[in-house]
């Protein structure tokens, strides 16, 4: 089956304690892992204050991951993502071109920024 | 006064360039919220492009990149002093 590569973005209920936080990266991990995905990626951020109140929190315990998965198996983890309650927000992107170089950019720390000092090594 | 090179106001006028061409970016990401806070005014609302001199083709990237990063709670809707 051919996959595409997508990026995660979800958001946990900060109120849980520590090992919950785990037990629901590795629900996920496990559900994108079940549904024929391959991770790439899981970066867990932390706790982070949040710049509005969603669902009357302040903060959220983010979690950022790349994977591989069918097209098929992302209705399924976003429907699974939706019913867990310990789970504020997510989004999943669907990578392109443009997004696949801007990736393999950063994986190599190459990634353009807007500071004058970096400038000179773009030209080329 | 832009054919006019003697025109008083023609040395205030500066020729504007999109920096994200400049710095050859490829895709705007909505995690670098420190390059997107750069194109917000106080309030927290996208800067137009008038004032910034982003390329239509970023401008179009940039708010978007905007709103995934507000809906993840990364930017604000409303900025705080505001509301």
């Amino acid at each position: 089956m051919s996959t595409n590569f997508y990026e995660i973005t979800y958001i946990i209920n900060p109120v849980l304690e520590e090992d919950q936080f785990k037990e629901t990266v590795t629900q996920v991990t496990s559900l994108i892992e079940g549904s024929g995905g391959k991770i790439d990626e899981m970066d867990e951020w932390g706790i982070q204050r949040l710049e509005y109140e969603m669902d009357g929190k302040n903060n959220g315990y983010y979690v950022n991951g790349y994977f591989h998965a069918p097209a098929a198996a992302i209705e399924q983890i976003e429907r699974q993502l939706r019913i867990n309650d310990n789970i504020l927000r997510y989004l999943t992107l669907k990578f392109d071109s443009r997004m696949h170089k801007h990736y393999e950019l950063k994986k190599r720390g190459e990634l353009p920024t807007l500071f004058e000092e970096t400038e000179e090594e773009q030209e080329d | 006064m832009i054919n006019n090179p003697s025109h008083p106001k023609k040395g205030h006028l500066k020729s504007k360039e999109c920096r994200f061409e400049k710095a050859g970016f490829v895709y705007i990401d909505y995690k670098e919220v420190e390059t997107l806070k750069r194109f917000l005014n106080d309030q927290g609302k996208i800067l137009p492009r008038r004032v910034t001199g982003t390329s239509a083709k970023f401008q179009r990237q940039l708010s978007r990149a905007v709103r995934r990063a507000r809906f993840l709670g990364l930017l604000p809707y409303v900025a705080e002093n505001v509301r």
